[in-house]
């Protein structure tokens, strides 16, 4: 039996290969789409899943109570060995601490090789609790020792060629020698952990002090605290014990801690905390999802349409004794080859787009990912979903046809029924691409508006340049000056931050006006020679720029401390005192500048104070003439090298950076972007299928209705008519919709756009203009046939 | 073999109602050779379709084999069908996408019945149709005689006790028609009952008994020749 239905099946693809294509194209499309959307989901949701023991591996986490609460991914430096010397929670903690891009120096064959990589300084016990394993190592040395390292066998590889690393040094950010102890097995891409260099933590003390002392006094987002607890704990309970160490080192602080145990399997989606947004995960399966729904319409409607031309053959069917479910899994098992064939395709396109897929969204799949076992047994699913639910409902319409009419060719399109079906899905797929479409603008929209607003200061042809930490204040002179002389350059500024588009804050408490107490909020600290303000031309809107002294005596700061401190103007800030940094700087502040966007619009814009306190700039900003562009940085980079040979030259333009922070919801862009081309393109082919067939089985009448006098005009209003009826619909189904869709995406925005009727009136007229453009060409086609023919045929 | 008594049928379209068949009575023993008649539009097909379980009469008793069919759901009708009944059309009916085996084994498939079965039994039957040489060819490459021959071959291919033909020569020429009619008597003769609806004179010829309906209602009936009750 079922090799009857194959062999039907087959020749009924043969016969009928334009509907045969469209399906076939279609479904592959959207199984392609479903295919890699699977592959993109579960490598997020395989985060480090490859953990021993991993349900017992914790990131301690902090929540910092202030006028708001903020969520750090870090704790306190203090905090591990405090955990393990109050605490017997853990069988194991370690802290590790991450920078990027630091320079690393070698030697290989002779040859001295300099690359900027990320650094892990991280604790013998790190690799105790997480599995990274070690492929050599020098002895049965241990990270316990300063000034050595593990490194991965890329960055040996990199580093030392075919050379065996063990043993050889590496100079660390020009300072410090360190010996390679042992090469570990590449990092998975799929862990939050991303480094090649892995130093003692011992080694720290040469390079950051405030974290090696164990201080409490703050909190550093590049350090992260990780626990193997022993089994069977209860978090709750550790979580609110951990309550005591606030006390024993926290006592007075208006920040008040308080410390959360991440599982390991939650660090990487929960964006509180950086992780990925586990809702986007999810939207993209929904996005799949409707893909693969507008295919398995496409499917329905050609296949329901077409029951009626394959009448005769169920007729005679059932006369020969077919029962009903017979003809219904007939009609399953053609749709199975249809889709089998279609995820042949599918297969091929996933292959063929996949080093593209990983390049646009960071993933690291091979072809191997689709041998993976989950994603054969999805594709299986898959497979058997989409052959039930695009096979059921023609299987149903096919069965019930009456054979006495079939055979006796009585039978009409009304008898096959399913009209108003297929009207009801294609307002779906209607549906469905007006919410796409409405989504792509939105969001579009909003990252254009979040890149081009006025963010308060400039960001174009803003070149920043890294500079070698701690820098010695007359080589930082020397190098302003010699790019200060640089015809073309409009300003130049050194300073640890440029004003936004950096992820990188650093905040601090403030006492206002010798107040008693430091005041409830964080101010974010700008700290910058006096150039600052121009370079960025930010707005002074009260007082003057600060001067530069010996010491910081003089700050300026922006409006929103004006709100914060509760004042009626920001005018009453002006000669007030204020205490920055724990007491580090007292200074009076001078000038107030008009608000500008420090963080994203994601975030409500901080209180800042920038002040020139020179031993903590990074880099430096230099406004240049973007007609010149290239020359510019040509002599900027000769003029860096100049003063800096021993290091690596790195810049970036500033536009970018800000950019840069929309990151994802570009990515998220570009997606929407692919997936509502690819939803309408679907549509469109079960469209031209469908109206091919309309076309066909109303040729007669279109004949009549020539010689009736008809022009092309009323023979196109006559197939375009039910359609635009749909269309409309579905605009007022979907828009809704997408509206609430959307703001709610926008609610994640402090600084959001509106959204506007006209988005949806673009939406709907697209739609309907590709409709009517695919509509067009066969119903124009069969409108100007000469009536004689179209007469002759029936 | 079929007993019908007072069967009534009709059919609803969203104004009119038209009676299709009224208060039909009609007795074909087993091995006999009936054909019906009339103008267009007086019944015949729907009679011939009652009488082939395709359908369902609104009123009155179908007694087939004794037993009584004519309220059975659709799934029991196919049920009773398979196997008991064969059809031969005027337009063939044969499945474009199936070869002339193909067809011809499609009844045996629904009866379940064994591969090797099957292809002994279709290879028999079309070996007597004289068409066996075409078994690979589809409906499309034959004459119209040679399809109804294939045809006849699929009703006949279960052994059905019935055959129920519509206009069976309706689509042939003469010489086809001739051809087709002598297989129906021969196998007429070997047993099988055959109800054939038609208009043609010469084919009512070959039947025992002719039947002629008027809108919807049995107006006479002739015998052509003696025909006798086995058993």
């Amino acid at each position: 039996m079922l090799k009857n239905y194959l062999k039907i099946a087959w020749r009924n693809l043969k016969k009928r290969k334009i509907f045969a294509s469209i399906n076939i194209l279609g479904l592959s499309l959207g199984f392609s789409c479903v295919i890699l959307i699977f592959l993109f989901v579960n490598y997020h949701l395989q985060f480090d899943n490859f953990h021993k023991n991993s349900d017992r591996i914790y990131r301690i986490v902090t929540e910092e109570h202030r006028d708001d609460v903020d969520y750090e991914s870090s704790v306190p430096p203090g905090f591990a060995k405090g955990f393990k010397a109050d605490y017997d929670y853990a069988d194991k903690v370690a802290n590790i601490y991450t920078r990027e891009d630091w320079q690393i120096n070698g030697t290989a064959n002779k040859k001295s090789l300099r690359f900027r990589e990320n650094v892990v300084f991280a604790e013998p016990d790190f690799f105790e609790i997480l599995n990274f394993p070690l492929l050599e190592k020098l002895g049965d040395q241990t990270l316990n020792q300063p000034n050595t390292a593990y490194i991965t066998e890329s960055f040996s590889k990199k580093m030392f060629g075919d050379e065996n690393a063990l043993g050889k040094t590496l100079v660390v950010k020009n300072k410090e020698t360190i010996q390679v102890i042992g090469i570990l097995k590449n990092l998975p891409k799929n862990t939050v952990i991303q480094g090649e260099i892995f130093l003692s933590y011992k080694t720290l003390k040469h390079y950051d002090n405030f974290i090696y002392s164990e201080s409490w006094g703050g909190i550093s987002g590049s350090l992260m605290c990780f626990a193997l607890l022993h089994p069977n704990q209860n978090i709750a309970q550790i979580e609110k014990s951990l309550i005591q160490l606030v006390t024993k080192h926290r006592p007075t602080s208006k920040n008040v801690h308080r410390y959360k145990l991440q599982s390991l399997d939650n660090i990487h989606f929960d964006n509180r905390y950086g992780g990925v947004n586990v809702s986007l995960l999810w939207t993209f399966a929904l996005i799949g999802f409707f893909i693969i729904t507008i295919a398995c319409i496409n499917f329905i409607n050609i296949s329901a349409a077409q029951a009626f031309t394959r009448s005769k053959e169920i007729g005679i069917r059932k006369v020969l004794g077919s029962f009903k479910q017979h003809l219904f899994w007939q009609f399953i098992s053609e749709t199975f080859i249809i889709s089998l064939f279609a995820l042949i395709v599918s297969l091929a396109i996933a292959i063929a787009v996949l080093p593209s897929f990983n390049e646009l969204f960071m993933l690291n799949l091979s072809i191997t990912s689709l041998l993976d076992i989950k994603v054969i047994g999805f594709v299986l699913v898959l497979l058997i979903f989409v052959s039930l639910f695009a096979g059921s409902y023609p299987g149903i319409l096919l069965a019930r046809i009456l054979p006495t009419l079939a055979l006796k060719g009585k039978l009409t399109q009304k008898d096959t029924g399913g009209k108003l079906t297929r009207k009801v899905l294609v307002t779906m797929q209607f549906s469905i691409s007006i919410v796409l479409i409405v989504s792509t603008i939105i969001i579009g929209k909003q990252i254009s508006y979040a890149i081009n607003a006025d963010l308060g200061f400039d960001k174009d042809a803003i070149v920043m340049v890294d500079i070698p930490e701690k820098i010695e204040t007359i080589k930082l002179e020397g190098l302003m000056e010699r790019i200060g002389k640089i015809s073309g350059v409009k300003g130049s500024t050194a300073c640890l931050t440029s004003p936004g588009g950096t992820d990188s804050n650093w905040t601090t408490g403030i006492r206002y006006n010798n107040r008693a107490e430091y005041e409830e909020f964080y101010i974010s600290a700008k700290l910058a020679d006096e150039n600052y303000i121009n370079t960025f031309g930010l707005k002074l809107v009260r007082g003057r720029n600060f001067y530069v002294h010996d010491s910081i005596t003089e700050v300026v700061v922006n409006e929103m401390v004006a709100q914060k401190l509760g004042l009626a103007s920001s005018e009453e800030l002006i000669g007030k005192q204020v205490e920055l940094n724990g007491g580090n700087i007292k200074a009076t502040i001078v000038g107030v500048l008009a608000n500008f966007h420090d963080q994203n619009f994601h975030k409500d814009i901080s209180p800042v104070f920038i002040a020139p306190q020179s031993n903590a700039f990074n880099e430096i900003a230099i406004k240049i003439d973007s007609q010149n562009t290239d020359v510019l940085l040509a002599e900027i980079e000769q003029r860096w090298k100049e003063i800096f040979p021993k290091y690596i030259y790195e810049f970036s333009f500033l536009d970018e950076h800000v950019a840069r922070q929309y990151e994802n919801e570009q990515r998220f862009l570009l997606m929407s972007k692919l997936f509502s081309g690819l939803a309408i393109f679907i549509s469109c082919l079960g469209l031209y299928g469908l109206i091919s067939f309309f076309v066909a089985q109303r040729r007669k009448e279109i004949g009549i209705r020539k010689v009736l006098g008809g022009k092309v005009g009323d023979i196109l209003l006559l197939f375009t008519q039910d359609f635009l009826k749909l269309i409309f619909i579905a605009g007022i189904v979907a828009s809704p919709l997408a509206w609430y869709v959307m703001n709610n995406w926008l609610e994640n925005y402090k600084y959001r756009i509106t959204i506007d009727w006209w988005v949806f009136a673009l939406a709907i007229g697209a739609i309907a203009t590709i409709t009517m453009v695919t509509i067009s060409y066969q119903a124009i086609k069969a409108a100007t046939v000469n009536p004689i023919k179209s007469l002759r045929i029936e | 073999m079929i007993q019908i008594e007072n069967i009534k049928k009709s059919f609803r379209t969203e104004e009119v109602e038209t009676l299709a068949l009224n208060n039909v009575n009609l007795k074909v023993e087993a091995g006999e050779f009936v054909a019906i008649m009339g103008p267009s539009g007086c019944g015949k097909s729907t009679l011939l379709n009652i009488i082939g379980m395709l359908d369902n009469p609104n009123e009155g008793y179908y007694h087939f084999n004794g037993e009584e069919v004519g309220g059975l759901k659709e799934n029991q009708r196919t049920k009773i069908r398979k196997g008991n009944l064969g059809f031969v059309f005027q337009s063939f009916n044969l499945i474009d996408e199936l070869t002339v085996f193909e067809n011809v084994e499609l009844p045996l498939i629904y009866l379940n019945m064994k591969k090797s079965e099957r292809e002994q039994k279709v290879k028999q039957v079309l070996e007597r149709m004289k068409i066996a040489h075409r078994e690979k060819h589809f409906p499309q490459q034959l004459s119209g005689g040679q399809q109804q021959r294939v045809a006849i071959a699929r009703a006949v291919v279960t052994n059905a006790k019935l055959i129920l033909a519509d206009e069976p020569t309706g689509n042939l020429d003469s010489k086809n028609g001739i051809e087709v009619m002598n297989l129906l008597t021969e196998l007429n003769q070997e047993g099988t009952t055959i109800v054939m609806v038609t208009h043609s004179d010469r084919d009512s010829h070959y039947a025992h008994r002719v039947i002629n309906l008027f809108d919807g209602q049995i107006v006479t009936e002739s015998q052509n020749k003696p025909f006798k009750v086995n058993g």
